[in-house]
């Protein structure tokens, strides 16, 4: 085990020394290994293997001193003082060792002992833990401090003479005593040890977990008895019990056009239409609540908004990223298959097992199967002449074994990969069995019919297009370059992004397939492919078998492993699968999680609100056959999703409740960015409903659209908006989404970047907010295409003034605003009559011309590309309004900015 | 910045905000007054003191994107006169397809001189630098991990290869915030086509929206949608944005319970600062006529970078704490000499000027001034096309070049081998750069933490060391 410092090959050698822990007994540690090596692949539990130190007869039993040291001081010395004192690998900072009692006493470079036993004050070792010497803080990152209660037994232990057995002493306590084994197998308090497959130290092996931070790996309680389904009520009721436990009434009811705003966006990403508007208000029935949730639930719109929370999660692009962030061609029917599901309700189990396994599974649709894979291929790759393949291969697998966990199971792996985790009990052993499930598989660009229902219309018109305006005539030289083929390349690569860009209408799939290799996958130490380690045969997480019972049985042929990985995650008996899916659920519904970190149920992460709450849901969802709009239904008709966003007596609440922890109010949220972008066309009159088919390209900021992008060796095609609105103006769901280059309007506002699973929107207040929205290109159309439609409807101000509230708000103008409204187009209308300004908002370029710096001569070489936009419709530009009309969109961009349209209540 | 000039700016940003509340008048109303002052003192750019000491209390940072050779630049290899052209063997296990296949030894086309007092090795070409030599101080033991431009951009970055990370000038301005509230704390000067990987290497990551690079574009609007489109007089959009005051006090007060309302009040008020400020600041003819000629904006070679140092040092005066040059080009394999040459000439006088006019100004002191690429280059060349003049990536050697903010000037740190294809002395990985730029503006990296994904995570990934020999 040779931990070398500068062999940090990939990033996820991270925390590399909180492994090495283990040098503290390295004899030990490495005999322990080399046996597992040879013989034991499978070893469970603890190390009591046969080993030298039986042999001895004359053992004692160890005294309460030694047994403090190995209880309490040994793991705390192995984790935080070992990695930088003690590990023979590593140049040992401050000239100070402390693997054993002489050592320790000997000191460092400041030549006194870093221990005076008796003495705990004097000792340097005690004061440095404490902290209380701003100079002598150790550990050094803040955050990695002793805990006061391991302060206080490093205190007692130096109090009662520092005993210190050494590693024979502890080797042997560790094997034969019987008070050892008696606490091992019950530990006293709280905590409780974790059998797994196997870490790579026994002091990680032996190591203790509080049995709260264990919550997620035990079997789910069945709160209210077998076959009771959850309703609506019993949701309330468990919110309303921890409100009455902290002595807090809950918000009253909120008015109906709120809630009506507030679901219809929350199911379909949309604001309400007017029509919805009137008839709910008008809709005394009992069910008329029922009615609205199950038109959203019906509606298509549905499966979109939820397809968007789930490619979130599922870091979905339609490009590759790194260098050349290659166009993946048929990404799109991932996207499309994740609406349908969400719209068909497809049971949790297929969604999950057609994802991670699609291409295993038996019967069924083959080919929607085939495209579900693509989940597995939705992470950033590429591989180029620069890469080693062991390296590109291995950026997938890592991907991949990281994504499922964190995705399906809310337990990310990353750091399982370098060393056993720091606080789950996640041995890097476990990383390598999950990843043994994928090493047999391969990428495939497989055949695939397109399924009834997918959007493949106007494929010949639409390939037609890509050929046209990619065409290598549009890269024109704008000088002359004496010994650089720098054009030659340039138009090369367009052509290369033109043959991929006319993949899109191809009937295939960005999918996987197995292979017959056998084998697993071998454990790579410290995360680095230089130092193949052990291998390891396909698996899951082991310590759902130890708390949950469920073990994972993967098979060792190649083919298959998927699928048993799969069926051990969808299997009813999985602790963790469906906890994760009913919390991201119920966040997508209330802005935040009953656990509030979705993808990370682990020590680290939070502890649920309401456990018991989360528990029947998870149960009853999995007895209910695994239904989203069945669970999603529920949670919209209960009374918690019906508060008020104000409460009543706002300081007792702060007091009560300061985290907002407890659902008392609606919490307010801003619309993200997608919801934004929509809802703005939905007011405008412009929004095109077109369900799926290749991403679309509606027109960004220009200036972003034509800003160069180095690519390998050049510069990316530029970006080209789809010729007419009925294209441009889809939901933004659809539009095509590069990892390389992002929509500042929806980036701005806090669209996460593709590249890792997104679990939870941010929602940053920013400057460039207020520009994107005030003065941006998107916003100013939408104001003008809004105006000119309320003027052709409406011909009397006061009544387009009305119609503009009604179109942004969905409401009515009270009196005061109606008034200041008329005032401000009325004065706006004057400065428009005197100041008569015609420019276009946009002028729609023909060419961009390039420059780069030429790379066989560092010349500055330019060429001219044509953006070949023939037949480009253009939106309606405020600059052909009539001055009344203007004056009135002046009066749109300011609702448009308002936060009563910018946030939900 | 010397510290009276700092107040003095302070105290005119002050002034000139009260000026532009009461300008506005009841544009943005009191209570996006009050929010301001509160947003001051403790909103998320507010200055914050470090945890050490510091030397530096600002950056800037030319990232000369494509790998420079330090072997034709800083760290010239005699030996490889003798060498030339002999065939020369590679045993690296997993090394990229681009450095099998046969190879051959290169010398230098470049001729060498020593610089300043200190003696500094340098290529001729840099003619300008020179005069600054004992300012500089060469680090040639830093070692990266890729030879793939954008991981090893990112790395060099943000500290992770992958990219998702926030980058150096995101964690310095989380850590220390800004001294000037109406700019953002860490701005980048791309070029006019952005490096590979594109926006990732200025990402705040996982820090909030906060601390996000702002590029100030070199051509078009420096920042997107600063200005209103056509048709949008100052005088509309005054009486747009009272309007909207008007409509946000009104539903400020049917949702007292929304805290955000006057956060976004604010960011609105910031965003109009800035459309006022930002015009100025770019605006490069307030400069004197021997200051503009000084950075090069007259000598065709190298006046697009020279513009983007003057802008740098006009924005760290300004109070920006960090900020990022992008010089890009160095990508030169087989044609070295001419394409280096160009570059170097690029370069050379912008550099100088920067450090030469900081320094006049009393800022050098205080500003921490870097210049590197993402990897070194490397002491042969594949056979590809015929033997060439030429040099491939090599992550395990490459010059980082610093000048001002408490670093030893007239040194160098650290040596390659004598054929400059790895480092030998004062070896330290990108993440112990990292620490260090960190610990210069007074930071330590293993207390600017932020939690995410279940840890809580650093600029070195893992914790890293300073390194000692750089410090003065």
């Amino acid at each position: 085990m040779i931990v070398v410092a500068d062999d940090a090959t990939l990033v996820a050698l991270e925390c590399l020394w909180l492994v090495f822990g283990s040098a503290f007994c390295s004899g030990d540690f490495l005999r322990t290994f080399d046996l597992r090596f040879v013989a034991v692949p499978f070893f469970v539990g603890l190390v009591l293997v046969a080993s030298p130190a039986s042999g001895d007869e004359s053992f004692r039993e160890p005294d309460e001193a030694e047994l403090q040291f190995l209880r309490e001081i040994r793991p705390v010395l192995a984790e935080k003082c070992l990695p930088c004192h003690g590990d023979p690998n590593q140049k040992l900072r401050g000239e100070l060792d402390l693997r054993d009692r002489a050592r320790a006493l000997r000191g460092g470079e400041s030549g006194e002992p870093s221990i005076v036993p008796g003495k705990p004050d004097a000792s340097p070792l005690y004061v440095a833990v404490t902290r209380s010497d701003s100079d002598l803080e150790m550990p050094p990152k803040r955050n990695d401090r002793l805990s006061e209660s391991q302060v206080a037994a490093i205190r007692r232990w130096i109090e009662r003479g520092a005993t210190w057995p050494d590693d024979a002493r502890v080797d042997a306590i560790r094997k034969r005593s019987k008070a050892w084994k008696a606490y091992v197998s019950d530990p006293e308090g709280e905590a409780v040890r974790v059998e797994t497959s196997g870490g790579t130290s026994s002091e990680w092996e032996e190591r203790l977990y509080e049995t709260d931070a264990l919550w997620a790996f035990r079997p789910l309680r069945d709160v209210s008895g077998e076959g009771e389904p959850i309703t609506s009520a019993s949701i309330d009721e468990f919110i309303e019990r921890r409100l009455r436990e902290a002595k807090i009434g809950s918000a009253p009811e909120t008015d109906r056009r709120t809630w009506l705003r507030r679901v219809c966006f929350g199911l379909t990403g949309l604001p309400p239409s007017d029509a919805e508007l009137e008839q709910f208000a008008s809709d005394d029935s009992p069910d008329a609540f029922a009615k609205v949730v199950d038109r959203l639930l019906a509606s298509p719109r549905f499966g979109e908004r939820f397809a968007q929370h789930w490619l979130d999660v599922a870091r979905y692009a339609d490009t590759a990223g790194y260098a050349n962030d290659w166009e993946r061609p048929q990404a799109w029917r991932y996207r499309d298959y994740v609406v349908r599901a969400f719209s068909e309700d497809k049971d949790y189990a297929s969604f999950v097992s057609e994802q991670v396994a699609g291409d295993e599974l038996p019967d069924g649709d083959r080919s929607e199967r085939l495209v579900a894979a693509g989940f597995l291929r939705m992470g950033p790759w590429e591989h180029t002449a620069m890469s080693v393949a062991l390296v590109t291969r291995h950026l997938w697998l890592d991907d991949v074994t990281n994504s499922v966990s964190e995705v399906f199971l809310g337990h990310p792996l990353r750091c399982a990969r370098c060393h056993d985790h720091k606080f789950d009990p996640i041995p890097t052993r476990d990383y390598y069995r999950v990843q043994a499930a994928f090493v047999s598989t391969d990428f495939a660009d497989a055949n695939a019919r397109h399924v009834s229902g997918e959007n493949v219309l106007e494929a010949k018109k639409r390939n037609q297009r890509v050929t046209h305006q990619m065409a290598g005539k549009n890269i024109v030289p704008l000088m002359k370059l004496e010994g650089d083929n720098a054009l030659g390349r340039v138009t090369k690569k367009l052509a290369a992004y033109r043959t991929r860009a006319r993949q899109r209408f191809a009937p295939k799939a960005l999918s996987v397939k197995s292979t017959p290799r056998k084998g697993g996958a071998s454990i790579l130490e410290g995360g680095s492919l230089e130092r193949r380690g052990e291998e390891v045969t396909p698996g899951a997480l082991s310590a759902v078998a130890t708390l949950a019972g469920l073990d994972a049985e993967l098979p060792a042929t190649g083919q298959g492993r998927r699928r048993a990985l799969a069926e051990w995650i969808v299997s009813t008996e999985n602790p963790l699968t469906h906890r994760v899916y009913v919390n991201r659920v119920w966040q997508w519904l209330f802005g935040r999680g009953i656990v509030a970190t979705p993808s990370n149920f682990g020590k680290t992460g939070e502890r649920p609100t309401h456990p018991e709450l989360l528990d029947e849901l998870a149960g009853s969802f999995v007895r209910e056959g695994l239904s989203t709009k069945a669970l999603v239904r529920r949670l919209a008709l209960t009374s918690t999703y019906r508060r008020s966003s104000r409460h009543p007596k706002p300081a007792a609440l702060e007091r009560a409740d300061p985290n907002a922890r407890l659902f008392a109010t609606f919490a307010p949220r801003r619309l993200t960015a997608e919801e934004l972008r929509d809802a703005m066309l939905v007011s405008s009159g412009e929004l095109r409903t077109q369900a799926g088919g290749p991403g679309v390209f509606p027109e960004i900021d220009w200036e972003v659209a034509l800003q160069p992008r180095h690519i390998m060796g050049g510069i990316a095609p530029v970006y080209r908006p789809s010729l007419r609105p009925e294209e441009r103006h889809r939901r933004t769901l659809y539009v095509f989404r590069y990892r390389g280059l992002s929509d500042p309007l929806l980036t701005t506002f806090d669209r996460p970047g593709p590249d890792l699973s997104c679990e939870r929107r941010d929602e940053a207040t920013i400057a460039p907010q207020a520009l994107a929205l005030m003065n941006g290109e998107f916003s100013h159309g939408r104001a003008a295409a809004l105006a000119a439609s309320v003027a052709r409807s409406e011909k009397d101000l006061a009544a387009q003034v009305e119609a503009l509230f009604r179109r942004v708000y969905g409401r009515s103008a009270s009196v005061e605003e109606r008034r200041a409204s008329m005032a401000h187009v009325e004065r706006m209308r004057e400065i428009r009559r005197t100041t008569k300004d015609q420019r276009p908002v946009v002028e729609i370029p023909e060419a961009v011309d390039r420059e780069m710096v030429a790379e066989q001569t560092g010349q500055l070489f330019r060429w001219r590309e044509k953006l070949a936009l023939e037949g480009f419709v253009r939106d309606l530009s405020a600059s052909e309004l009539s001055p009344s009309e203007r004056a009135l969109a002046d009066l749109a961009l300011v609702l448009l900015n308002s936060s009563e349209f910018v946030y939900v209540y | 910045m010397s510290i009276p000039q700092n107040a003095t700016t302070r105290q005119a940003a002050r002034f000139d905000r009260r000026e532009l509340l009461f300008g506005l008048g009841a544009t943005l109303g009191t209570v996006a007054f009050h929010s301001l002052l509160r947003a001051e003192e403790t909103g998320p750019l507010a200055p914050k003191p470090g945890h050490v000491a510091s030397r530096a209390k600002s950056c800037i940072f030319l990232f000369l994107e494509g790998g420079p050779s330090h072997i034709d630049t800083f760290d010239p290899k005699p030996k490889l006169d003798e060498l030339h052209m002999q065939e020369f063997h590679r045993k690296d296990k997993l090394a990229s397809a681009m450095a099998s296949g046969k190879r051959y030894f290169v010398k230098s086309p470049f001729e060498f001189e020593r610089a300043g007092e200190s003696g500094l090795p340098m290529n001729r070409l840099f003619s300008s630098l020179r005069s600054v030599a004992d300012d500089l101080c060469y680090y040639r033991g830093c070692v990266g991990e890729s030879i793939n431009h954008p991981t090893a951009c990112y790395h060099m970055n943000t500290g992770n290869r992958f990219g998702g990370d926030p980058a150096i000038g995101s964690w310095v301005t989380y850590g220390l915030g800004s001294p000037n509230q109406d700019l953002p704390g860490f701005i980048v000067l791309p070029e006019v086509y952005f490096p590979q990987g594109g926006a990732a290497n200025w990402s705040n990551g996982f820090l909030p929206a906060f601390y996000q690079g702002t590029p100030l574009r070199p051509k078009g609007s420096p920042i997107l949608n600063l200005r209103p489109p056509p048709g949008i007089s100052s005088e509309v959009q005054r009486a747009n944005l009272d309007f909207l005051a008007k409509l946000e006090r009104d539903h400020a007060r049917r949702h007292p319970e929304h805290d955000k309302l006057a956060a976004r009040l604010h960011s609105y008020e910031l965003a109009f600062r800035m459309q006022s400020a930002v015009p100025g600041l770019v605006d490069l003819s307030r400069e004197s006529a021997k200051t503009r000629e000084s950075y090069g904006l007259d000598n065709e070679a190298c006046a697009d970078i020279g513009r983007r140092c003057l802008l740098a040092r006009r924005l760290v005066e300004q109070g920006v704490r960090f900020v990022e040059i992008y010089a890009s080009g160095w990508d030169s394999h087989d044609y070295i000499a001419k394409a280096h040459d160009r570059r170097i000439r690029a370069i050379d006088q912008p550099l100088a000027a920067l450090i030469s006019d900081l320094k006049t100004r009393g800022m050098l002191d205080e500003t921490l001034v870097i210049a590197c690429g993402e990897f070194g280059r490397t002491p042969d060349n594949g056979m590809r096309g015929g033997k060439k003049v030429g040099r491939d990536h090599n992550a395990e050697a490459m010059t980082v070049l610093f000048a001002g903010g408490g670093v030893r000037g007239g040194e160098i740190v650290g040596a390659t081998d004598e054929i400059g294809e790895k480092v030998v002395e004062v070896a330290h990985p990108i993440r112990d750069l990292h620490v260090t730029i960190l610990r210069l503006l007074g930071l330590d990296d293993r207390r600017l933490t932020y939690f995410h994904g279940g840890r809580f995570k650093q600029l070195s990934q893992t914790g890293g060391e300073v390194i000692d020999e750089l410090i003065a």
